[in-house]
């Protein structure tokens, strides 16, 4: 196992624009981003003390490896994962060149869109909520008789307002209409369908199932609409390990499910009450949910890790 | 220095060691050096007898002012500005003669204090970008996010998170198009002499004024400024300390409009300020989450805003020529209103960079009070499908009285229910009413709001407002 050590934040010297659950967003200049994925994760809403080795470069790199796959399906805001050329393209981050290695990304500054884009192929979570309340998702009537964690095909596309993690807030297709105008709504519809059909079919042969993912899209400076944050990563999508799908129940998490172990059985038996602050994590459960993430990534691109020497 | 004496919690605790640094003595000293030589050298040029040999033993010596050394001909003169000139003096041994020469104290005091203001307000301006940009990047991600919005501080119409924070960002933008005409509109003092009349100079240049004020425009020049005010006394006009400290002041009012925002919002539970995982909210009440950033913040406020009257009245009270009743009210009111400026800017980009937003908890509010808001929208239903409009509100009001009582003892907002149950409602299928519920529809431009402000207002701005900026990095918030 790897011993490269985990990073909980980043701290570069440039101004700080957001700093999320998990990543950290960096202003350069008026045209350009720097995302840095740490390793934080967080489960059950909260964000673990201990981070998990790894999990920072499986993010930025699945991003940049859909990012480049799908450039003709749609334009994105990414320019390079490539540490060496950050810092040829932005001198002042060569003392940083660590730091940057395999997590960082610049990409190019947009205004974002206000909606996610969710594209559902398999009814699971807060969607197989609404399911089993109303007989709909987003609003509009599913066939009776689903299953939880059944395909759907056609895919649905469920936009939601912004979210942190886990707490969607779905809205109808027509009340994202009315907000942004028909015309864009339909745009965004397309290339979410269009980006998910791809990912799901190369992921699939690769013996993962995204069941879910969400997309965001921003407005570049010329106006143009591109794919912007992250794409089609364990944790902007659920990722299920093929060979053990079986609708019915929910599915184990490709990545996370031994975190969710543990702390699952940590509450069962009186350990921990589900609120922050969180408990301590075995250092057994850090490594094989850090082991879980880079399988994942090796499954999806074939590809190694690149990682800070 | 002993550490049993008091120093300033601007100092220790809050400003960035950036802002320090430029109010410390050590830089006052360095610009006071590069004053000396921009005279020397603008001397020389315009033919006056200074020796070549003295210029360079000054560069040789701008940054490496022996402080022990001043203090003591302080101790002796009871005059820091010949004490310098003699310390310096001392380490460039071929300019002692002609260091100072035609000039006042103010000369290398006021230049340097309008330096020392420049550079302060242009990091200032690199930290409200900063701002905005954070702010930005959280108005934009939840632009249409419904939420209650607040008049009275009673339940209102819905807005969105983002749309409100946008009235934050505006005030901020707002300070920036302050902060850019107080730095565009900044002149430098020039050389003036000890009544303002360039009289000494006109000595030094034989009664040549047109080198007179070749001088004042080369030294500006040398030192960064286009051109110098056209007149003054002993000191630049101190009506410019007040337009700088109101400058900053709107900041602060712009940052405690935010700050109390963020406090009630807090305890509404919709919006946090980032916690770090070990921070400790309370010595007795473990499971405590306070605000205390956003309370920072709106302390230091107060402080600046405050101070915006002492440079006010130091402009109003100055006799004549000048008087030194300015001296000490100016070496505590600027840098202090600077000092905590940069904090406030610090402590609001770190709190904006890292809002949490609990959506649960926001939706859980507007859904509290969606059925109320639904009411005319259904009585525009009721009416269309042949409803009497008189009839039908005394039926929603008679109900919605009778809801918000049970409402008020804990029991569920029930208004759909009993409104689809009545016969005044007959003719309206629920599904169609419940579909009213929808708070996105209640948002009114809100998103669009946001989208229209970034790129018709701001960015433009940003574009103004970024090459007289100082860029600011994140600067670590001591918590």
């Amino acid at each position: 196992m790897t011993t490269t050590p985990a990073l909980r934040e980043s701290a570069l010297p440039l101004p700080l624009l957001r700093r999320g659950k998990v990543r950290e967003v960096y202003e350069l200049g008026a045209s350009e981003l720097l995302l840095v994925a740490s390793d934080r994760v967080s489960a059950f809403d909260i964000v673990m003390r201990e981070a998990v080795p790894l999990k920072g470069a499986v993010l930025t790199q699945v991003s940049s490896f859909w990012f480049r796959k799908l450039a003709n399906v749609a334009p994105s805001h990414f320019i390079t994962a490539d540490a060496g050329e950050i810092v040829t393209r932005h001198r002042q981050l060569a003392p940083h060149s660590d730091v940057l290695r395999g997590r960082a990304m610049l990409v190019r500054r947009t205004t974002p869109v206000a909606f996610e884009c969710v594209v559902r192929g398999y009814l699971s979570g807060s969607a197989w909520q609404e399911y089993t309340r109303s007989g709909t998702l987003a609003g509009e009537a599913l066939p009776a008789g689903l299953l939880e964690s059944d395909r759907l095909d056609p895919p649905l596309f469920s936009p939601a307002t912004k979210a942190e993690s886990g707490h969607d807030v779905n809205v109808t297709f027509e009340a994202m209409a009315q907000a942004l105008g028909r015309s864009l709504a339909e745009e965004l519809r397309r290339l979410s369908f269009a980006i998910y059909t791809a990912g799901r079919e190369h992921a699939a042969g690769q013996g993962i199932i995204i069941a879910d993912t969400k997309f965001e899209f921003g407005y570049a400076q010329d106006g143009t609409l591109l794919l912007i944050d992250e794409v089609m990563t364990p944790d902007s999508s659920r990722f299920w390990p093929a060979d053990r799908y079986a609708p019915g129940h929910g599915q184990p998490s490709f990545d996370k499910q031994p975190l969710r172990d543990y702390l699952a059985e940590l509450r069962r038996a009186g350990g921990w009450n589900g609120e922050a602050p969180p408990p301590p994590l075995p250092a057994d459960v850090v490594q094989a949910t850090s082991a879980r993430y880079l399988e994942a990534y090796r499954r999806l691109t074939g590809a190694a890790l690149e990682v800070a020497p | 220095m002993t550490d049993d004496r008091y120093r300033s919690p601007l100092g220790t605790r809050y400003s960035s060691p950036a802002m320090q640094t430029l109010w410390g003595e050590k830089h006052r000293v360095v610009l006071w050096r590069r004053l000396w030589l921009a005279l020397a050298e603008g001397e020389r040029e315009l033919g006056l007898d200074i020796p070549e040999a003295a210029l360079v033993a000054m560069r040789a010596h701008l940054d490496d002012a022996d402080l022990e050394v001043a203090a003591k001909y302080e101790r002796r003169f009871r005059h820091d500005v010949m004490a310098h000139v003699h310390a310096f003096g001392d380490q460039a041994e071929a300019a002692r003669k002609v260091i100072h020469l035609g000039a006042t104290s103010a000369f290398v005091t006021d230049n340097a204090d309008l330096l020392v203001m420049r550079d302060g307000l242009r990091l200032v301006l690199g930290r409200l970008v900063a701002l905005l940009g954070a702010l930005e990047t959280f108005a934009t991600r939840y632009a249409a996010v419904p939420c209650l919005a607040y008049t009275h501080f009673q339940p209102a119409q819905l807005t969105t998170v983002g749309k409100r924070a946008t009235l934050w960002m505006q005030d901020f933008a707002l300070d920036v198009e302050g902060l850019c005409h107080v730095l565009e509109s900044l002149r430098f003092h020039g050389c003036k002499g000890t009544t303002g009349t360039q009289a000494s100079f006109l000595e030094l240049f034989n009664g040549d004024h047109e080198k007179v004020r070749e001088l004042d425009r080369r030294v500006a020049r040398k030192l960064g400024f286009e051109c110098t005010y056209a007149v003054s006394g002993q000191t630049y006009p101190r009506k410019v300390d007040a337009f700088v400290v109101d400058a900053l002041s709107g900041i602060a009012q712009s940052a405690g409009k935010m700050g109390n925002d963020l406090r009630l919002l807090q305890h509404e539970g919709e919006l946090l300020e980032p916690f770090e995982s070990e921070q400790i909210g309370s010595s007795a009440m473990a499971y405590k989450r306070n605000p205390m950033r956003a309370e920072r913040i709106c302390s230091l406020a107060r402080f600046v805003i405050s101070l915006q009257s002492s440079p006010a009245h130091t402009a109003a009270t100055q006799w004549l020529e000048r008087t030194l009743d300015d001296s000490a009210n100016r070496r505590l009111a600027l840098p202090e209103a600077f000092l905590a400026v940069d904090a406030i800017l610090i402590l609001a980009t770190n709190v904006a960079a890292g809002l949490e937003v609990r959506e649960a908890v926001v939706r859980r509010h507007v859904d509290e009070q969606m059925p109320f808001m639904a009411t005319e929208r259904w009585l525009m239903l009721a009416v269309a499908a042949g409803g009497d409009r008189q009839e039908l509100h005394e039926v929603i009001r008679r109900h919605s009285m009778t809801v918000a009582e049970a409402v008020s003892t804990g029991a569920p907002n029930d208004l759909l229910d009993r409104l689809g149950g009545d016969a005044a409602f007959g003719q309206v299928p629920s599904e169609a009413l419940r579909a009213e519920l929808e708070p996105t529809l209640y948002t009114g431009r809100s998103s669009a709001q946001v989208r229209e402000f970034v790129s018709e207002y701001l960015h433009p701005l940003l574009r103004r407002a970024r090459p007289l900026a100082a860029e600011a990095s994140s600067a670590e918030v001591r918590v």
